[in-house]
């Protein structure tokens, strides 16, 4: 069984890894951890005991949180003062955007890589360091801070966020069209996409055979009542699944894709493969075995689409369709030069 | 011609090439004119396959190089440093691919700005970042740069809209970053994100995808009046309190508006007004009037002199083109211009430009101010003679000290200038030097040998002797004010 080290300030956190403990693999409230490549018995460094809002400045649309804040703490926060962080995802702040599992949920929308504006964080020799900074617009510095975005935890540990926020809308309506054939489906999500003001989020899926289209239309009230009115969009609750489930001996495979390959991509999947997208361009499909997986990681190269194993065993996940050579060889390099021992797993 | 000119000169040809004095003459500074160093050479490429044909012999003579795209950058960025050679990548201005689709564009390095929104107006879309060099500048240069403009409070930075690129690292071998789906691949790292903004100090992109926007149903254009720089700011924090992101909120001082007025830039504005508030408002026509009506209440609350609203797309033109104009109006001024790029909490606005106006008084410079109101991004300018080694000088400590300011009001020294070398004293301010250590380190992942656009951002030992001559010069003026 793996130890589980629990610092409770940046200040410990260095300290911990200036001891030396070995491989480390990060975790925040844990939300994300089964769909991390196998550990390999490492540490566990447990970020959850850093769970401050160091900072809320409503007037600049702004705050600074450490990693271990958990989502709904900072949206109560933040809805007392009437503001929101306009990106999906759960768990603890830092996994969520070291993860960055969804994506933008909506065209052109917020996600975690545009509301990420600083940081400070500890290398894995207990090495403090910062990037950015708190304010809305700086460009002081290479953005060493967007390398946390999608890294997994696999570079270094953030110890405080700086943040965007934006204004609560003074409207929201949630809407979800059901039984909709495939072609309906695409129909549909491209004439709302294709709005001058897109819906702040939409996620079209298929959890059976058929395809729902849910979203969110926000702005002032005259505009969220017409928008619904205009495209008969159904009343229905906040949509919250913003992750598929592996079926048992199944995978679940999470990829990026453009809108004009969304129909070839819906070509290649089974009919009855459970199927989401979100609005940025970010899908997951479930499927029923890794010889299915290793089927369409085999294929989508030539759509092509980019995709990895989120969910199934172990020693799969993480494993995808393969990257650029000169992509490779640089995050190669900036994992050498950012963790030349490997601590981070 | 040496040998390494000519080796140049017989891969693109003796046309695409300079290396007489006198030719190099355009390319010794970029707009920040206090800085100058000639290139060893500038190359003109035309293709991804020129440009990694010219890094490999640079690589392999290691001798350093700059790319390059319009000279615009405000931060001496694109100005050959150690006797580089600057690759100018200005003749590669194809617009490779339009996807309506995906909403996106494949360009190379060297499309002017405005030229993308042109290529793609017919079809209802837009590139939103919009630095004010717009008509000039390239795409290239605004990825390096991370370029904002004014209208990215509401639309974000160029970070916020390049989806990906292909670059041609200093060895010359070529990466491709992101994709024409998004920036990163689900296994993958947010390059793209990290490129931005790297100056040219990474490696030389030669294709960019980027994100086009639609354009907005309705725009409306209002410009408040006011007695006092402080009901100014204050109409913009009230603006903002109330919920609504106008797609700009723009304020132009006193000084600004005078010497706009005087200039080929004439708009119209008030001359007896201590700032003008410009706010652009897009959407939905209904919307518009609903939020154009809130924005008119708070020009009042903060006791407008006037409101003026833009009645058609002439009179819009009309009331940016004072804003858009307001740096070449300062030409008027003197002959040099310093733009200044510092950023502030929104809130601490007024608390700035009083901090401002003070150093300026203490240095004895003609200080100006316009600026994005609703990203506290500010841009004092200073006008000098810079044939004049005192005034520059006074001119040089009056910048750093309202850098200063800016970081110690808990903002930054630039929002969309950049660092390149007329920052490199100042980054210090926000770093220290853990925090540089690491950008180095990150830097060395592209950029191992140091070839590509070196003596920039980072501050280095053997940095060029102008480089180095500049804290120097600094240092000597601010130990003559202080013993006086």
């Amino acid at each position: 069984m793996s130890t589980t080290l629990r610092p409770r300030t940046a200040a410990e956190l260095g300290e911990l890894l200036r001891g030396r403990p070995g491989r480390v693999r990060l975790c925040g409230t844990g939300s994300q951890q089964d769909r991390l490549p196998d550990a390999n018995g490492a540490t566990t460094l447990s970020l959850a005991g850093l769970d401050r809002i160091v900072r809320l400045d409503a007037p600049d649309q702004t705050c600074s949180i450490e990693p271990g804040v958990p989502r709904e703490v900072l949206d109560v926060a933040l809805q007392e003062v009437g503001l929101e962080l306009p990106c999906a995802g759960r768990g603890s702040l830092g996994g969520l955007f070291a993860s960055d599992a969804v994506g933008p949920v909506s065209v052109g929308g917020a996600s975690p890589r545009s509301l990420l504006l600083g940081m400070q964080a500890v290398l894995s020799d207990g090495t403090a360091f910062r990037s950015g900074a708190r304010v809305v617009k700086s460009v002081a510095g290479f953005d060493v801070h967007k390398l946390l975005v999608g890294s997994q935890g696999r570079l270094f540990a953030a110890t405080v966020l700086h943040l965007k926020l934006r204004p609560r809308p003074r409207a929201e309506a949630w809407f979800a069209r059901a039984g909709l054939d495939r072609d309906g489906a695409l129909s549909l999500f491209r004439q709302l996409r294709d709005l001058t003001v897109p819906p702040a989020a939409l996620h079209l899926h298929r959890f059976a055979t058929d395809f729902t289209l849910a979203g969110r239309i926000v702005g002032r009230p005259s505009f969220v009542t017409a928008i619904v009115r205009q495209h008969a969009l159904p009343e229905a609750p906040a949509f919250d699944r913003l992750h598929l489930q592996a079926t048992d001996g199944g995978e679940v495979l999470t990829g990026i894709v453009a809108p004009s390959r969304l129909p070839a991509l819906l070509a290649a999947i089974a009919a009855d493969a459970p199927f989401l997208l979100h609005g940025g361009g970010r899908f997951e499909v479930a499927l029923p075995s890794p010889t299915a997986t290793d089927a369409l990681l085999a294929f989508l190269p030539k759509l092509p689409v980019q995709a990895c194993i989120a969910l199934g065993a172990p020693t799969r996940r993480g494993r995808g369709t393969p990257l650029d050579a000169g992509q490779e060889r640089l995050a190669k390099g900036l994992k050498q030069a950012l963790d030349p021992h490997g601590v981070f797993v | 011609m040496p040998p390494l000119e000519q080796a140049l000169a017989r891969l693109l040809g003796p046309q695409r090439v300079f290396c007489t004095r006198d030719a190099l003459l355009a390319w010794e500074c970029d707009g920040f004119t206090v800085h100058r160093s000639r290139p060893r050479a500038v190359v003109l490429p035309e293709s991804t396959e020129e440009v990694q044909a010219v890094v490999k012999i640079l690589h392999a003579a290691k001798v350093p190089f700059v790319p390059r795209g319009a000279g615009t950058c405000l931060s001496g960025g694109p100005t050959a440093a150690g006797n580089a050679v600057i690759i100018d990548l200005a003749r590669m201005r194809k617009v490779l691919e339009i996807s309506t689709e995906d909403l996106r564009a494949v360009v190379q390095p060297g499309v002017v700005n405005l030229n993308l929104t042109a290529a793609v107006h017919h079809l209802g879309l837009h590139y939103a970042p919009d630095p004010s060099s717009q008509s000039v500048c390239t795409i290239g240069g605004n990825f390096a740069e991370n370029s904002g403009g004014p209208h990215c409070f509401k639309y974000g930075m160029t970070q916020d809209h390049v989806l990906g690129a292909v670059i041609v690292l200093p060895d010359g071998t070529l990466a491709r970053l992101g994709d024409a789906a998004g920036p990163r691949a689900p296994h993958g790292l947010d390059l793209t994100a990290l490129f931005c903004g790297s100056e040219g100090t990474f490696a030389i992109a030669t294709e960019i995808t980027v994100r086009l926007c639609r354009d907005q149903e309705s725009v409306r254009t209002l410009l408040g009046a006011f007695a006092t720089m402080t009901a100014a700011c204050r109409t913009v924090s009230d603006i903002v309190a109330a919920g609504l992101v106008p797609a700009a909120l723009e304020i132009l001082d006193q000084s600004t508006i005078r010497a706009v007025e005087a200039s080929v830039y004439r708009a119209g504005y008030p001359e007896d007004a201590a700032a003008v508030l410009l706010v652009e408002l897009d959407g939905p026509a209904a919307v518009l009037a609903e939020e154009t009506a809130e924005v008119r209440e708070a020009f009042r609350r903060n006791a407008a002199l006037s409101i003026e609203e833009a009645s058609d797309d002439a009179e819009r033109k009309r009331l940016w083109k004072g804003r858009k104009g307001a740096f070449g109006a300062m030409g008027r001024l003197n002959t040099d211009l310093y733009v200044l790029d510092g950023v502030v909490p929104r809130t601490r606005l007024e608390e700035a430009l009083e901090g401002i106006a003070a150093i300026g008084t203490k240095h004895g410079v003609v200080l100006t101010n316009v600026f994005h109101a609703g990203d506290g991004n500010l841009h004092p300018n200073i006008s000098f003679d810079g044939r004049d080694a005192e005034q520059t000088a006074r001119t040089v400590a009056a910048g750093r000290e309202i850098l200063q300011l800016c970081v110690d009001l808990g903002g930054s020294i630039s929002g969309e200038h950049g660092i390149g070398s007329e920052k490199l004293d100042h980054i210090a301010m926000m770093f220290g030097a853990d925090d540089l250590d690491v950008m180095a380190r990150v830097r060395a992942a592209f950029n191992p040998d140091g070839l590509c656009n070196p003596g920039k951002v980072l501050p280095q030992r053997g940095a060029c002797a102008e480089v180095a001559k500049w804290p120097q010069m600094v240092a000597r003026v601010l130990d003559v004010e202080e013993r006086s």
